[in-house]
Formats: C-alpha cells, structure tokens, sequence
C-alpha cells in the first residue's frame, strides 16, 4: 500500500496549459475518484501519475518515492483502460500474465498467479478463450486480472465502465468495490459519471479547466459544494442554480437548491410556478415547473404525488440546505 | 429491365477481362506445345503434334541447365529481399507511427521521393563498383530492399495507424521495452499486412526484368526472367521454347497470387480505412 502525492503538477502541450498546477494528497488504501466534465484533464492527470504523459514540471511522489520521471513499469502501478486494451493475439491466461512473463518470472509462478486472479474474476473456464470471444464485462474482468496480478500499490482506472451497459455497470461498480475492499490498494478512478463517484469513492476530487475544484467525501460534495460548478455537478437530478437579480434577491450571487430539497403544495411556499412536466420515476417523481422571475426549477416528490402538468403550485426551500455562493 | 442490366453488364465486363486476362494465356499455352516451325506462325491454331514434355526438357536441358539455377538465384535473391523489407520496413512504419518528431517530416519525405523517383542506373551501377558489390547477388538484394522499401514502409505504416495505442501502452505499464512491445504485441498483430507484403514484392522481385538485367549481368549470375533470352536473337527466335520458358517463369508466382489473393486484397484495405 502506498500513498500518491501530487506537488503543482503542471502539463503543457506546447503553449497550451492543460493542467494548471494539482496538489493532491492521496492516502494509502484510498479510493480516489476524479470526476469532471470531457476535457477537464482528468485522464491526463491520471495518465501522468502513470507515466503514460511526461510532468511539464511538478513533483509526483509514490509510496514517498520521486517518480515524476520513473518509467511507467518502475512506479508500483496497474492500469485499466476505457478500451480494455487486451493483446488481441493472445488468450485470456496470456493477456494476464503478461507482464509476469516479460519480468521473467518462472513459468510455474505465472501459471499460479493467473490462476489465482482467474479465480476471484471468475474467468477459469475462460482462460485459453482469445479477447474477440469474450463479451464486455468479461473484457473488463480480464483487464482488471491483469492488473491485479502484478500486484500493484496503485491502481488506476481510466473510465473503465463507459463501455458497458447499464445493469453491467452497476454490478462491475459493486465488484470493483469489493476488490478495493480485499485488496485494500490505493485506487484512482477517472470517470465523468458522478453516480460512480459517489457510490465508489472514499474521495472525490471534482476537476475543472486543469484545476481542482473541490476535494471531499462524496456526502461532504454533496452537502456543501464550494462553488456552483461542484454544486451543479454533484447529484442527480442537478441542483436548482440561480444567479443575476434573482439570486441578489436572496442574498448572494449565486443561490442553490436542489430538488430534493424542495416542498410542493397547492397552499403555500416561498416561489410559486406553473407545472410543465413530470416525471414519474415509480418511488419518487421530478416535477419541472416555470417560476416567475426565477426561471426553470425541478422538485422531486413523491411518485405518488397528485401534480399534473399546467396546475399552479408553491415551491418552500428546506432553509437549512439553502446554497449560496458569492461566485 | 432493371434485373436484367446487371447480368448484361456483369457478363460483358467479364468477356472482356476474359479476353484482356486469359487469350493471352491461352496463346502463350498453346505456343509452348507446338513445334518451331508451326509456333512460329504465331498463331491460335491448335498444334499437329503436341510437343509438350520435349519443349520442357529442351528448355530445362537449355544451356546447361542454366534455367534450374536461375531458379536457384531468383529464389535466393526474393527470398533474402523480402525477409530484409519485412522486418525493416515493419520497424520503420512502427516509429514512423508512434513516436513523433521533428524528424518525421524528413522520414516522411524521404519515403515519398523512394516511391515517386525512377532510380538512376548509371550511377547506381557506378556505386555498386565502387563498393564492390555489382555484378554480386548481396547487390542484387540491396537494391530490391533499396527499390521496394518505400511502399513496403508506407504499407506497415498505415496498417499500424489502425492499431489502437492503448496496447502499447498498456505493454509499457506490464513492464515491456520498446523493442518488446515491437516484437511481442505489434508484429503478431501485423500478419495481415505481412502476408500481403510477402506476396506482393515476391511476386515483384521474382518478376523483376530490368533490375537483374542491369545490376546483375554474368553467366553464373541468371535469374528466371533472364533466361528468357536464351530462345530470342536477332536473326531467329524459338517461339515454342520461348513461350515454354514464359509458361514455366510465369507458374510459381502464379500459384502464390491464387493462393494468397484473398489476404492481399484484406491487407491493401485494412491499412487504406483510416490512413
């Protein structure tokens, strides 16, 4: 187990400055999750720390070694591609020992070694299948069986589930957890899904333009957002944002609510709107309204709440999740 | 109407290539097995006596069995080019591919003049003596590999552009080398440009007319299509052997262009989709 530090790392593809100085501490055993919209640098963060990208200048120290400029098989890490990256010519027993037979190690040991990460994968009986015979998530699975058999301090992850379907997902996020949990390794997870983030993280590093915008629990991003773009990012559906003369009106010059955090009535409330749509979603339902002088709202109520598109209803704020941001 | 068309115009374009490819053919066959006096009308009247196995030994048995190391040298000289073009020109496209810079361009450059200027064969003879090679068969390889590199080059280079970056990198984090990510994860995935590679400079060098004719003269020195001239002078020409000589240097490509045909044409395209 080893930490990852990040001193003002910067990466500059000529004069353009893609990543404009990260300070990271990232402990030992965490589950780190770097989130943030395409072409916030977050995979060339990631790919940096693997040694994939050259550092333009900083320091990047791992398990409290300098490896800024330590080729990518000398610094102690795994990695899992977006495209699974498997060696199409080989089979799934060749493709995970790899790496252990390009260290020379005895054939006896790979065999062993491959064995044992095909086994807590479930991919025995699919040992001498080649790549193009396996479905997604067993790609996945081989992909990760890689990585987990050289037995690294760091893990690093590089949107590993965009790939796959929806329910595929949601059981490949539980797996990936519980390997975090068994292996207790540093895990960095990049991804633009901030469902993964939330539901996988230990910590969340939400990345904006090349900069850190805010690092936390997954329930500290939520709870409070230190500026708009966390807060619009985090959670779903997205909170309620208002700026201009409508937020001035309460107090500051961006005021956040999200939907959740919203009371419907046909009675009373601080705005009132018109309905323009539901959602019904089973348990719960988004209800969108038109609120005069504030614009576009979603609330979310219970599925078996009685609003119907074009009913005029009252929106209160819990006035102690009230958001707001003097940005 | 509309069914018919394509039958109409599928089985003319097919009597025509019939008579572009085959009629040919068929003369050259039909040549090669009539007498001297009766191919030397040049015609495609059927022979009065077939002479087929006596033409293949008079033109085997031909100046002391000079057809049979011909043979010898042609196979030596294609076998050695293209073992040299594979494995150079697959290293090439490889950097040319993956590592990028300043020095590209140049790289770049140098293999469009190789593909688009006609080599100069004075001077090149002039250097071959200086340095001792003309006239050797290690002179006769080096100028194939010389000639052929470029497109060879341009071939691997394209095909490897359709090779996600993501393995070499993904070879890099397993702890593999530069040469090892070439030699264990690129090269097994180049077979199919490789094959096409293979077949289509064989055919080339094995075919190959004037390059031997000026590099490579000497008695001992004969390649197959070389010896076709044997059968032709000024004053007579043997027809009949001469077209049994053109029938036997024609087969061995022959055979692996059937053979391979499928994997060339899969190799040509698979490197044009993304360029």
């Amino acid at each position: 187990m080893s930490g990852v530090q990040l001193k003002d790392i910067r990466k500059s593809f000529g004069a353009l400055e893609i990543i404009k100085g990260i300070d990271l501490d990232i402990q030992p055993g965490e589950f780190v999750v770097f989130v943030g919209p395409s072409g916030c640098g977050k995979s060339t963060l990631l790919r940096m720390i693997a040694g994939l990208e050259d550092v333009t200048s900083g320091v990047l120290n791992i398990g409290g070694k300098d490896v800024t400029y330590a080729d990518p098989s000398k610094r102690g890490i795994a990695m899992v591609f977006q495209s699974y990256a498997l060696y199409p010519h080989m089979t799934v027993a060749e493709n995970i020992g790899f790496g252990l037979s390009l260290a020379g190690r005895p054939k006896v040991e790979i065999e062993a070694k491959v064995r044992a990460a095909a086994e807590s994968l479930q991919l025995i009986h699919l040992l001498d299948r080649k790549p193009k015979a396996l479905s997604g998530g067993q790609r996945q699975r081989v992909a990760i069986g890689r990585a987990i058999v050289r037995n690294p301090d760091v893990f690093l992850f590089d949107e590993p589930l965009s790939n796959l379907d929806a329910s595929l997902r949601s059981q490949m996020r539980l797996e990936i957890t519980d390997l975090h949990k068994k292996l207790g390794a540093t895990m960095i997870y990049v991804t633009h899904d901030q469902v993964e983030a939330m539901t996988m993280a230990d910590k969340i590093v939400v990345l904006k333009d090349g900069r850190v915008e805010q690092v936390g629990s997954p329930m500290d991003l939520y709870n409070k957002p230190a500026t708009p773009f966390v807060a619009s990012f985090i959670g779903s559906p997205k909170m309620n944002l208002y700026s201009g003369v409508a937020a001035e009106g309460l107090g500051c010059k961006t005021y956040g609510i999200r939907p959740e955090d919203l009371t419907l009535s046909f009675e009373k409330g601080r705005w009132n709107g018109r309905i323009r749509h539901v959602e019904r979603l089973g348990a719960d339902a988004l209800v969108y309204l038109k609120v005069e002088g504030l614009g576009d709202m979603v609330a979310r109520t219970l599925g078996g709440a009685k609003f119907q598109p074009g009913n005029i209803v009252w929106a209160e704020p819990d006035a102690t999740k009230e958001h707001r941001f003097d940005l | 109407m509309r069914r018919t068309r394509p039958i109409v115009v599928g089985g003319i374009s097919l009597a025509v290539s019939a008579v572009v490819f085959i009629l040919p053919f068929l003369f050259i066959a039909l040549q090669a097995v009539k007498s001297r006096s009766e191919a030397s009308r040049l015609n495609f009247l059927l022979p009065k006596e077939w002479l087929l196995w006596d033409n293949l030994v008079a033109v085997v048995e031909a100046r002391n069995y000079q057809l049979l190391l011909a043979y010898f040298n042609s196979t030596v000289i294609t076998v050695f080019s293209v073992t040299i073009l594979v494995v150079f020109s697959a290293m090439v496209g490889y950097v040319m591919q993956r590592r990028k810079s300043r020095w590209n361009s140049v790289v770049q450059g140098a293999v469009l003049i190789g593909l688009m200027m006609p080599p100069a064969v004075v001077p090149t003879i002039g250097l071959l003596q200086s340095i001792g090679l003309f006239k050797t068969m290690t002179g006769m390889v080096l100028i194939q590999v010389a000639y052929n590199l470029s497109f060879s080059t341009l071939l691997y280079r394209s095909f490897i552009g359709t090779i996600p970056r993501d393995l070499d990198e993904a070879a890099m984090i397993d702890g593999a080398k530069p040469w090892q990510i070439f030699v264990r994860v690129v090269m097994p995935l180049l077979k199919p440009v490789t094959v096409t590679n293979i077949v289509v400079q064989s055919i080339a060098i094995f075919n190959d007319f004037t390059n031997p004719l000026y590099y490579l003269p000497g008695k001992e020195n004969v390649t197959v299509q070389l010896t076709l001239y044997n059968f032709q002078s000024m004053y007579t020409s043997q027809y009949n052997l001469l077209f049994m000589n053109i029938l036997l240097v024609t087969i061995p490509p022959l055979i692996v262009f059937i053979f391979f045909n499928r994997q060339i044409v899969a190799g040509m395209t698979a490197g044009g989709v993304k360029g």
